[in-house]
């Protein structure tokens, strides 16, 4: 028994590909999606977060409260006119904007409570929760600098008394209240006394873009995310049918035939383009029917990002097959090269609650431009001759269209190649 | 019908085909004969048209096969050596697919499909897929996937190797019966004896050469090696080969063994054993030796035709 161990170990270590398979590709993975979790801390914050702002009370307190954010190491401040930022959030390219309304400065003048308005993709809830509390501190102190001091001593008085216990919290702040109230005549705020502690009230949160039936972004993110991945597995399969082909010696009797070599190519990639609608269509009728995804009112949306999806997935499957001879040469490269770009490409975890790199890092994949054509059609709802939407099918085409052409020149020469 | 002149092709450094010629007349049956490695393969896939030459023409009932690959390749049928149909599909599905790349109408194939089962005794179970059938009967509709387009040509490459003698015996009868319909056949082949049994003519290749050919008879003629008598005697009376020997116009002796050489052994053989009675040689054995393709191929290269 022993003995049988020992060969075996011995065995594996000069296995190199098993080596690999069982230590080094593990290990790979493992990094990439402790990236892509963000859970790797790298020096610094180095998510830097690109938040638009618009400034329609376009005064010197509004000047001042932005550059004052801008302080903030973590955030990178984009000013926007309103339309425009709030274009790019319904489009999915912001998760949202911050607007500093009208009378921002009266506010601040005032003691008032300060019109600062969040509107936001719900999609991105987690994005704009972490948004929200770096926000807070910052935007609580500007009274404190730039308002009115007695207002501002109120609500410091507030912070003082935040660790007491509510009861005395209480007392305190009616009586101090009252002080003020009576001193200064000043102006108290509409809501109760009690929003005062409340650091999340002091921004209005509005979703810009939220669910208007169960297209949930957690369902559109499982169906969508799913469905590619699922589809990439396909057709990297019906691709290696290609080789299995060869290996059984039923392409050298296609070639046999008069029918043109290219042609058995394009009748692959016609049958995978065929597997991967029906394919999609059915897990995209099976959300629908069982979780409530709204497929009819969506339908001409869908059913673009179905097409052009299968189509260049389609080609991803042709492509992977053509750098090889045999399936097994290209079987755990295909299986792995579609995990990966699963997990950048954001169909294991949604691309938006990654680092920045990794979502620069996402446009590479396949399953990025799919799933985000997907969220573009159920969550925000874009009207299909929407150029943002438009832009991605565009990429999805041209990357089937890169991948058919580069696959047809690597079938003619490493597939035709009949020994 | 079929003109091959000079092919070349070289595979890096191995010179696979090395002027390769024939020609090739309607309804012939020609056999390519030679060892592993002599270019048989590489000879049937360009004049099938998968593999470019480097050099050379291939003329196939009038077109050159550079130029028209289609209108050649519709008049060929090439049998694989290994079976190539989809397992997946009945017999007669594959039949119908194999067909259909031809541009023939679908009624045709479907009734030359239902033929080709009836002829090759597999009818009864055309709907059952292909992977439920015996190695003999995938072999039967392997053959007839090749015949669906009433090829006048059919190439076939060492179609025998590795298979069982039932399989083997199943492809001789059919490939009589093709022949005897008519279809020219280039069979490729490193057993003497198929070449000698079904060939009417005979290209001997090796080193991607081919070294002679013509019919057995042209080749039994064409060859040094001549068909003999041998008498192996008792040692004690070898001495008096001596005498016989120089009695017989061509002969020799080694030993106790004597040849004698002849035209016609089979005749000759009661006159050579009365001459060694008349002289007192106590025959151990006699035995022919015949001169067959292996001699030839032996004489012709030194080698042996299969190691
Ligand atoms: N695809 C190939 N690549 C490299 N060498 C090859 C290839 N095909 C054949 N050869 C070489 O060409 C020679 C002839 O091969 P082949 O035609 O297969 O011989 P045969 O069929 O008579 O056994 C051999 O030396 C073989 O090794
Ligand atoms: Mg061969």
């Amino acid at each position: 028994m022993k003995r049988i161990a020992i060969k075996d170990l011995k065995l594996f270590l000069k296995d190199r590909k098993t080596m690999l398979i069982t230590f080094a590709i593990p290990v790979a993975l493992i990094t990439l999606f402790a990236f892509a979790f963000g859970g790797i801390n790298t020096g610094e914050d180095d998510r830097e977060y690109t938040l638009p702002i618009t400034d329609l009370d376009q005064s010197e307190y509004s000047k001042e409260a932005i550059l004052r954010l801008d302080t903030l190491k973590s955030l990178k401040i984009v000013e926007m006119p309103l339309e425009q930022a709030r274009q790019a959030v319904r489009k999915g390219n912001e998760d949202g904007v911050l607007i500093l309304h009208k009378g921002f400065a009266d506010s601040l003048r005032d003691g008032g409570r300060l019109p600062v308005e969040l509107q936001y993709d719900q999609a991105k809830e987690m994005q704009i929760g972490m948004l929200q509390q770096s926000l807070i501190p910052t935007l609580s102190m500007i009274p404190f600098s730039t308002g009115d001091v007695k207002k501002s001593m109120s609500r410091r008085f507030d912070k003082m008394m935040a660790g007491s216990s509510p009861k005395i919290r209480e007392e305190v702040n009616t009586q101090f209240d009252s002080l003020f109230n009576s001193v200064s005549r000043g102006i108290i705020p509409e809501n109760n006394a009690n929003s005062a502690f409340d650091f999340g009230s002091e921004i209005k949160m509005t979703k810009l873009v939220m669910a208007k039936d169960k297209s949930s972004p957690n369902l559109i993110q499982a169906v969508a995310g799913t469905a590619v991945m699922m589809l990439l597995f396909s057709v990297a399969g019906i691709g290696m049918g290609l080789l299995d082909e060869k290996q059984e010696g039923t392409l050298k009797r296609l070639l046999y035939s008069p029918v043109n070599p290219n042609k058995i190519l394009f009748g692959k990639i016609i049958s995978a383009n065929v597997i991967s609608i029906a394919q999609l269509l059915i897990m995209f009728v099976f959300a629908g029917i069982a979780f409530g995804l709204d497929i009819i009112r969506h339908f001409p949306g869908m059913l673009i990002v179905i097409l052009a999806t299968a189509y260049a997935c389609s080609a991803f499957g042709v492509f992977l097959a053509s750098f090889a001879s045999t399936r097994q040469q290209v079987q755990g490269l295909a299986t792995l090269i579609i995990l990966v770009m699963s997990a950048i490409g954001g169909s294991m975890i949604p691309v938006f609650i990654m680092p920045v790199f990794m979502q620069k890092l996402a446009v590479i994949s396949v399953n990025y431009w799919s799933i985000q054509a997907f969220y573009d059609v159920f969550w925000r709802a874009l009207p299909i001759t929407d150029l943002t939407f438009l832009s991605r099918i565009l990429i999805l085409i041209l990357i089937g269209t890169i991948m058919n052409v580069v696959a047809l020149r690597m079938y003619r020469k490493n597939i035709l190649r009949i020994a | 019908m079929i003109h091959v002149s000079n092919l070349q092709k070289s595979f890096g450094h191995v010179q696979a085909l090395n002027g390769i010629s024939f020609n090739i007349t309607d309804g012939e049956f020609y056999g390519l004969l030679g060892p592993n490695g002599a270019g048989k393969t590489t000879t049937i896939s360009i004049l099938s048209s998968i593999l470019k030459p480097d050099e050379g023409e291939v003329i196939i009932s009038g077109y050159n096969l550079l130029k028209n690959p289609v209108e050649c390749k519709n008049v060929i049928g090439v049998i694989p050596q290994e079976i190539a149909l989809y397992n997946e599909l009945s017999a007669l599905e594959n039949l119908m697919f194999w067909g259909s790349l031809y541009l023939i109408p679908a009624g045709t194939i479907r009734k030359r499909a239902i033929e080709l089962l009836q002829l090759f005794g597999l009818f009864e179970r055309r709907k059952d897929k292909v992977k439920t059938y015996s190695g003999g009967m995938k072999r039967r509709i392997n053959i007839a996937a090749a015949l669906l387009h009433k090829p006048e040509i059919l190439f076939m490459d060492e179609p025998t190797v590795g298979i069982d003698p039932q399989s083997r015996n199943l492809i001789f009868e059919v490939i009589e019966k093709l022949h005897r319909d008519g279809m020219t056949i280039i069979y490729t082949t490193h057993y003497m004896e198929e070449a000698e049994r079904f060939c009417d003519r005979i290209g001997i290749i090796d080193n991607g050469q081919i070294i002679a050919q013509g019919t057995l008879n042209e080749l039994k003629m064409e060859t040094s090696v001549k068909e003999a008598v041998v008498i192996t005697c008792e040692l004690a009376t070898a001495g008096r080969l001596n005498e016989i020997i120089s009695l017989w116009k061509d002969s020799k002796r080694i030993d106790n063994k004597a040849y004698f050489y002849s035209g016609k052994v089979r005749e000759d053989m009661s006159k050579i054993i009365q001459l060694c009675n008349q002289a007192g040689i106590e025959i151990l054995n006699i035995e022919f030796q015949k001169t067959n393709l292996e001699t030839i191929f032996l004489d012709l290269t030194g080698k042996q035709l299969r190691d």
